[in-house]
């Protein structure tokens, strides 16, 4: 009966191939705009590391003076997302979580050991040792340093995947020598490919739509070599004096990154509770003069509070989405005049036997087919369409970046995944369904004499 | 076979009811050939419509085949439409873009029924209307006398025990006619009860009883030859 019903669709799709058209045109049009406006979506809005989800969190401190919101804060209600270094080093001895992390990002220059290649700029992490575990970093060869090189500092670095190729030639490189800003580090490690999306652990660059950085150094050389932050850096408190880079480690300004790993929830209210006790105890030295408003916040509810998935790609998924619901009802109407177009055929089908059920069926398995080929057309204009916003972004400020990570975390944004293709599929099937509910339900509600004197 | 006791339709808009049948009062024997006249919108359609189970009567009881068939559902109505009746329009109905064969497998294909069973009814309906050479022609490749010849195998395939024809030869010559109403007479001759609508008075006198409608009521009975005993196979050998 299946295949009688399906036979009887598509000879019904042919018998009026324009209006047809039309309405797999609509669907079509319909599925592209809404699979455009998901994929963009979900490219943004997956979570980085879901296995940690009860084990990360991000650590801030309201060390705010007590004064209105200033019109630069976006959030008012949330306290600064970095912390200072005097309260980084207060928090970084409490036993508390299994391991915590400072950190900030600079820049520094590379001389490689081949003349041949003139020495560049690259983006420098400069962190405490439990990072690359923390975040799973994974690595190619070698790993991380020893905690005891943080403050010393040792003279160790870690490479990114892309930087190992580009100076080494993708060799294992643990143990060769790279020149930063005139002095020498010994690589113990290489990154595997590795692309958090966002880059959730600093969201100071593009909203954390940036890529990791290309070297990682420990947190000691920050101090020591006086590295500037490349980052917000917000001096909080009117009592802050600004002289140099050394007042980042004595004043009051906000530019570190700071997270800890707990052993799950449950340590979290503990945390929580300890750094309310550092920040009441700090208050009682002329500090913290506001209300407690600190936060230890797992890595969605981070993201979502500094809206890492952007009010844009909101209202672009729901633009996507209103869309594709106009383009249903359109097709709802077409499907109806067409539907009452061929009644009579109908109304001899009941008159023959049929029941109600069965004209029902046969006009939603008509929808159905609409909607698969619809989906299916839908799919190809949505593969058009990022690949048009694909040659757009590389048109732009990627058209000359040699960094294949950038390139790759550019391209992610346009990559239809299995879900998203899965998603595609789903949407097709109700778009028919939808979009025939009504005409198939109206069209078996005739009566079945209505047309045969018309037929 | 067809008891109708004071059956009564009416069609009802917000401005106007109009009574297409009134009291309608009936009985006809199996396989009898009836056929039915009167003026339009006399309610011979309406009055086929309510016979075939096509629309509800508003009153009365009718029992079709032994049956009470005054307050069934929509599916038992549809069930008793395939397997008991088979329906012949004046403008033969076909489906334009099925071809001969398929046409007549319609009705078959809400019956369950398996393929090759189809197939036999299908092929031994067409060769009995003289068309079995023409099974993958579509309609529009066939004459009217043709296609209302495939009407009637679709009405026969599926072994009715009432064929209702509404105008049948209402579309076609002089020439159709006579072969159209001849086929219909075979079928009644092998035991099918058969009610037709008709305006021609001489096709009408060629059955057994021809009732004459006014205003949704039977106004006159004209017997025309005696109904003979049922032959053997009650039923038309397809």
């Amino acid at each position: 009966m299946l295949i009688h019903d399906l036979n009887l669709a598509v000879r019904s799709l042919r018998r009026n191939p324009v209006l047809s058209s039309l309405m797999v045109g609509a669907i079509a049009v319909g599925i592209a705009a809404s699979m455009i406006a998901i994929t963009l979506y979900h490219a943004r809005a997956g979570h980085p590391i879901p296995w940690k989800e009860d084990k990360l969190y991000a650590v801030t401190l309201d060390i705010r003076d007590d004064e209105p919101p200033q019109s630069f804060e976006r959030h008012p209600e949330y306290p600064p997302f970095q912390l200072t270094y005097r309260d980084a080093r207060a928090l970084y001895a409490s036993d508390i979580p299994v391991h915590s992390v400072m950190m900030f990002r600079s820049g520094q220059v590379l001389t490689p050991a081949n003349k041949g290649i003139k020495p560049f700029t690259v983006s420098t992490r400069v962190t405490t040792a439990h990072f690359f575990s923390m975040f799973d970093v994974p690595f190619i060869y070698g790993g991380g340093w020893a905690p005891t090189d943080d403050d010393a500092p040792g003279s160790v670095v870690v490479l990114s995947k892309y930087m190992n190729e580009k100076i080494f030639g993708g060799i294992n490189s643990v143990g060769r020598e790279v020149v930063l800003d005139g002095r020498s580090y010994r690589v113990v490690g290489v990154i595997a490919a590795w692309m958090p999306r966002p880059k959730y652990y600093d969201l100071n660059s593009w909203g954390g739509w940036e890529i990791p950085e290309e070297v990682f150094i420990p947190f000691g050389w920050g101090r020591a070599l006086k590295m500037s932050p490349h980052g917000n850096t917000s001096c909080v408190s009117r009592n802050a004096k600004i002289d140099g880079l050394e007042s980042l480690y004595t004043q009051d300004c906000v530019w570190l990154q700071y997270w800890v790993e707990l052993r799950g929830r449950a340590d979290r209210d503990r945390y929580q509770a300890f750094v309310d006790n550092y920040a009441n105890e700090q208050r009682r030295h002329g500090r913290f003069p506001r209300k407690n408003n600190n936060r230890v916040v797992d890595v969605p509810t981070w993201l979502t509070m500094w809206d890492v998935v952007g009010d844009d790609s909101r209202m672009q998924l729901a633009l996507g989405l209103v869309f594709f619901a106009v383009c249903v009802l359109n097709t709802v109407g077409l499907m109806l005049a067409k539907f009452l177009t061929a009644a009579p055929i109908s109304g001899l089908r009941r008159a023959l036997g049929a029941r109600r059920i069965d004209i029902i069926r046969q006009h939603l398995l008509e929808v159905i087919v609409v909607g698969l080929l619809g989906g299916a057309a839908g799919m190809a204009l949505t593969l058009g369409g990022l690949t048009s916003l694909k040659v757009l972004m590389f048109s732009g400020r990627l058209a000359h970046s040699s960094n294949p990570d950038r390139v790759a975390l550019v391209q992610s944004f346009v990559h239809m995944d299995i879900p998203v293709l899965f998603a595609a599929i789903a949407l097709s099937l109700l778009a028919g369904v939808l979009a025939g509910l009504y005409p198939a339900w109206r069209i078996g509600r005739l009566a079945p004499a209505t047309f045969l004197k018309t037929q | 076979m067809i008891e109708m006791q004071a059956v009564s339709k009416v069609f009802r808009t917000e401005v106007v009811q109009t009574h297409a049948l009134r009291d309608l009062t009936l009985k006809v024997e199996p396989g009898e050939f009836v056929a039915i006249t009167g003026h339009s919108g006399s309610g011979k359609t309406t009055f086929l419509n309510v016979a075939g189970l096509l629309e509800e009567l508003d009153g009365g009881r009718y029992t079709f085949d032994g049956q009470d068939v005054s307050r069934l559902s929509d599916n038992q109505r549809s069930g008793i439409r395939n397997r008991k009746i088979g329906f012949i329009f004046q403008g033969f109905n076909l489906i334009p873009d099925l071809n001969v064969y398929h046409n007549v497998e319609a009705p078959l294909h809400y019956r369950r029924m398996p393929a090759a069973e189809r197939h036999r009814r299908i092929t031994a309906a067409l060769e009995r209307v003289g068309l079995s050479t023409r099974m993958k022609h579509i309609p529009s490749q066939l004459s009217g006398g043709q296609q209302q010849r495939v009407a009637i195998a679709r009405a026969i395939c599926g072994d009715p025990r009432v064929i209702l024809a509404d105008e049948p030869t209402g579309n076609l010559d002089t020439t159709m006619s006579d072969q159209i109403m001849n086929l219909l007479l075979e079928i009644n001759a092998a035991g099918t009860t058969i009610l037709m609508v008709t305006h021609n008075p001489e096709l009408a006198q060629k059955v057994h009883r021809q009732l004459h409608i006014v205003d949704g009521r039977i106004d006159q009975i004209h017997h025309f030859k005696a109904l003979q005993p049922a032959p053997a196979i009650s039923s038309v050998a397809v």
